[in-house]
């Protein structure tokens, strides 16, 4: 069920009423049917997958938690083969199986291995990390397994972060299940309103954006430089709306049942280097390859070389997360050398702008550093985006020659685009620099509230594209 | 008394809840009327542009000779060649991006005013092919909802809640603010060169011609098969001479495309004649009288219409006959 669907709205009023009108006790089970019915609105039967990794992992718990010495590994092992099992067999086989064929032929062996014929179960990355995030916990010792089955269930399929996070850790959330929420006023306004803004990055910005984008990028081959690089500026704030939109539309879902999930994004465009700018962009997923990934490789706490070497290889794993194919590789690790790069030349530059006078000016550094981070997000993106790593290439070359005009057949699009680009800067602007100044959301009087929520509903009724589709995240 | 009992529901969230959402509710229901309105005064009041075209389209059009369709519809039928050669009265209510769903229901508008002598429905290839597109393209029929009840069912194949959405006065006019703008400032009237609903392209196609492979078969959407068969028999009804015509590709199609196939077998059934023109050697021949590979510039669209009237007299002579010898 797509949050940007009539469908959803019927179901979470449906279900949040219900919620509210149900004993404490006996609301983990209406949440564990609701999440169920959420998710087989996508393709019913991949229920099977989650089920299968539920069972592994919550009996995995309570042995890990019994075990001592080697057996505890062993069943933290067994865990994470079946979940990374599963999401290998799902989602990077056909990549293999793709790569391997293709080292065959390089030896002339002519007899391909057969690809499997099977659909990405929706969100499988994000609630197969959750579900690691458990089983690691409770192995080292921060988590109690947790022995209710259907509370554990709910654990890994709550509803509102089911398929595309913020990936949650279970000393967060699993407690909160058995916490008694009441209809608290201000809460669920909160989450409301929070609900409400996701809603207008999603359907007023994100979408609107993905018009052009999808026009430009599904033929590069014909697209003059102008329209690349103003559609891969687009995208930057259209995967950037698009992901925070579904975020806070969960996170306030979730608040308005008396919730509290994870931040999953600070306003990273305002990032001063590339290394803030992962401290600000899907929180969530960064943090989890820090306490999971990088610190178990031994973090920054090794040699010099070995560190460089667990940045890159942290990145390169998480753009592989995001997809079974090189351009998701590249992208990686373009961001682990955009990191490493600038630690390496960090006392370098802070000569440099001594030198230049630069530093005597901190609003001019301060957007130099803003401008040049966003840039090359945006450079890095643009294999995240390309169908093939030939297809990014050609993009960049393109964009380097600077030599053709843009895409202009629909101006009111760009029109649309750019007003929407402007409401999301400078809705994060104030939020990032003059954070307590002014709220209109948030306003002190009722009457600047109520318009303000009434001036969001009208303005998706206006500019909202009703028919974008799925959020982006959702094929992760 | 007003202060006691909103005293009383402050001290109950739930009430003071649902007392808030209702005064919200109420200001976006004023918002939305008042401006919704402001926003139908404007979109009838255009004389130029895309949303006047549509509605010309539906709302006014009298001419004798009708061409229904997509973008191709719009840049392939030029008027003055119909006009000189036959002595009748044209409109092109072709638009960009439109699909069947919105070819039927300025159909409907217009048989429910009049018949018109001809009727020439420009197929496209994958006609009736499953593609999510043609339903998000029925948005463009929103605004006459309320004042065209014939196509009310068409419209309701784009979702279920869709004539819930339609309680909002300003829903019918999403994304629409700019071309209001636009149609109401003469702007698009000095952009498109548009003559009879005709609007030319200028550009000359200069890539190689490629072949061209069609799949066999492809899921079928029902939906926009039945709305094909319903407008062969609307069009029959109403005694008005339907032609389906496939224009020109710049393909050399190897196979013959399935809907084409099935389009064809469809018109067979109701003896109504359907013209193929999407592999044909004078086109196919020349990329000068291309814009793209999907479609014809100025001089192919003129071309192209003298070959779909010699079709029309070749096949129907006394019938032509009756309206140019009047």
């Amino acid at each position: 069920m797509l949050f940007n669907s009539v469908d959803f709205v019927i179901f979470f009023v449906v279900v949040t009423t219900l919620y509210f009108s149900l004993p404490y006790n006996k609301r983990w089970i209406l949440l564990l049917i609701s999440s169920c019915i959420f998710y087989m609105a996508f393709v019913p039967v991949y229920i099977l997958i989650l089920a299968f990794t539920i069972i592994v992992d919550y009996f995995a718990g309570i042995y890990i938690e019994k075990a001592t010495g080697k057996r505890r590994k062993s069943y933290l092992i067994l865990s994470l083969a079946a979940n990374i099992g599963v999401l290998v067999l799902f989602k990077y086989y056909n990549f293999f199986i793709g790569n391997f064929n293709h080292l065959l032929k390089g030896f002339a062996l002519t007899e391909p291995l057969p690809y499997l014929s099977i659909l990405l179960p929706i969100g499988l990355s994000f609630h197969t990390f959750q579900a690691m995030s458990y089983t690691i916990e409770v192995y080292r010792g921060k988590q109690k397994a947790e022995k209710h089955f259907g509370i554990y269930s709910l654990y890994v399929m709550f509803y509102p972060q089911l398929v595309a996070g913020p990936i949650e850790r279970p000393q967060n959330l699993l407690p909160q299940f058995r916490e008694k929420h009441d209809f608290d006023y201000s809460r669920v306004t909160e989450g409301l309103k929070q609900m409400l803004w996701g809603f207008v990055k999603k359907l007023v910005i994100a979408d609107r954006l993905g018009l052009y984008v999808d026009v430009v990028y599904s033929d590069p081959y014909h697209q003059g430089s102008a329209s690349l690089i103003v559609a891969t500026i687009f995208f930057a704030f259209q995967i950037y709306a698009d992901f925070s939109g579904y975020s806070d539309i969960a996170i306030g879902a979730a608040k308005v049942m008396g919730f509290k999930l994870m931040t999953n994004f600070k306003r990273p465009f305002f990032s001063k280097s590339t290394a803030e700018f992962w401290k600000r962009w899907h929180i969530s997923l960064s943090s989890w390859f820090r306490d999971y990934l990088y610190i178990s490789i031994g973090g920054n706490k090794v040699s010099i070389p070995r560190w460089y070497f667990n940045l890159m290889f942290v990145f390169l794993i998480s753009g592989l997360w995001h997809g079974a194919n090189w351009t998701f590789i590249i992208w990686g690790a373009l961001n682990g050398f955009y990191v490493v790069f600038g630690i390496i030349t960090r006392p370098f530059r802070n000569r440099m702008n001594e030198m230049a006078g630069i530093t005597k000016l901190p609003k001019l550094n301060l957007a130099l550093q803003v401008l040049s981070t966003f840039l090359l997000t945006c450079f890095a993106r643009i294999f995240f985006r390309a169908n093939s790593v030939s297809e990014a290439f050609s993009i960049v070359k393109k964009i380097v020659t600077l030599n053709t005009p843009g895409f202009l057949k629909d101006t009111t699009m760009l029109i649309y685009s750019s007003a929407g680009i402007l409401l999301l800067t400078l809705t994060e602007y104030k939020e990032e620099y003059y954070k307590n100044d002014f709220s209109l959301l948030y306003n002190k009087k009722t009457a600047v509230r109520t318009l303000t929520c009434a001036f969001l509903i009208i303005l998706i009724l206006i500019l909202g594209v009703f028919d974008g589709g799925q959020f982006i995240y959702f094929q992760f | 008394m007003i202060k006691k009992s909103l005293h009383k529901i402050k001290k109950s969230p739930v009430q003071y809840f649902f007392l808030k959402l209702l005064i919200l509710l109420l200001v976006v229901f004023v918002l939305d009327f008042s401006l919704g309105n402001v926003f139908r005064y404007y979109y009838i009041k255009q004389e130029s542009g895309e949303l006047y075209r549509i509605t010309y389209a539906i709302e006014k059009t009298n001419e004798d000779i009708l061409v229904l369709g997509s973008s191709r519809a719009n840049h392939h039928y030029h008027p003055k060649v119909f006009e000189n050669r036959l002595n009748l009265s044209f409109y092109n209510t072709g638009i960009d991006g439109e699909h069947i769903f919105y070819q039927d229901a300025i159909l409907k508008g217009v048989l429910k005013r009049y018949a018109p002598k001809i009727i020439l429905f420009d197929f496209v290839v994958a006609e009736f092919d499953q593609d999510p597109a043609s339903y998000d393209r029925i948005s463009s029929l929103l605004p006459y909802y309320h004042n065209h009840p014939e196509i009310r069912p068409i419209i309701k194949l784009k979702s279920p809640y869709e004539k819930y959405k339609l309680f909002s006065r300003l829903y019918p006019y999403n994304s629409e603010i700019f071309p209001i703008i636009l149609g109401n400032t003469e702007y698009k009237k000095t952009k498109h060169e548009g003559v009879k609903g005709y609007i030319p392209r200028k550009e000359i196609w200069d890539e190689p011609i490629k072949t061209m492979i069609y799949p066999d078969k492809y899921l079928l959407d029902s939906n926009k098969i039945n709305t094909f068969e319903s407008m062969i028999k609307d069009c029959i009804k109403a005694k008005s001479k339907l032609y389906i015509v496939c224009s020109p590709y710049f393909f050399n199609a190897k196979n013959q495309e399935y809907s084409i196939r099935l389009g064809k077998q469809i018109a067979k059934k109701y003896n109504v004649d359907f013209f193929d023109f999407s592999n044909n050697t004078a086109f196919t021949s020349n990329a000068n009288l291309f814009a793209d590979f999907a479609h014809l510039n100025d001089s192919g669209a003129k071309l192209f219409s003298a070959m779909v009237i010699d079709s029309i007299i070749k096949k129907d002579e006394v019938f032509i006959n009756k309206f140019v010898l009047r």
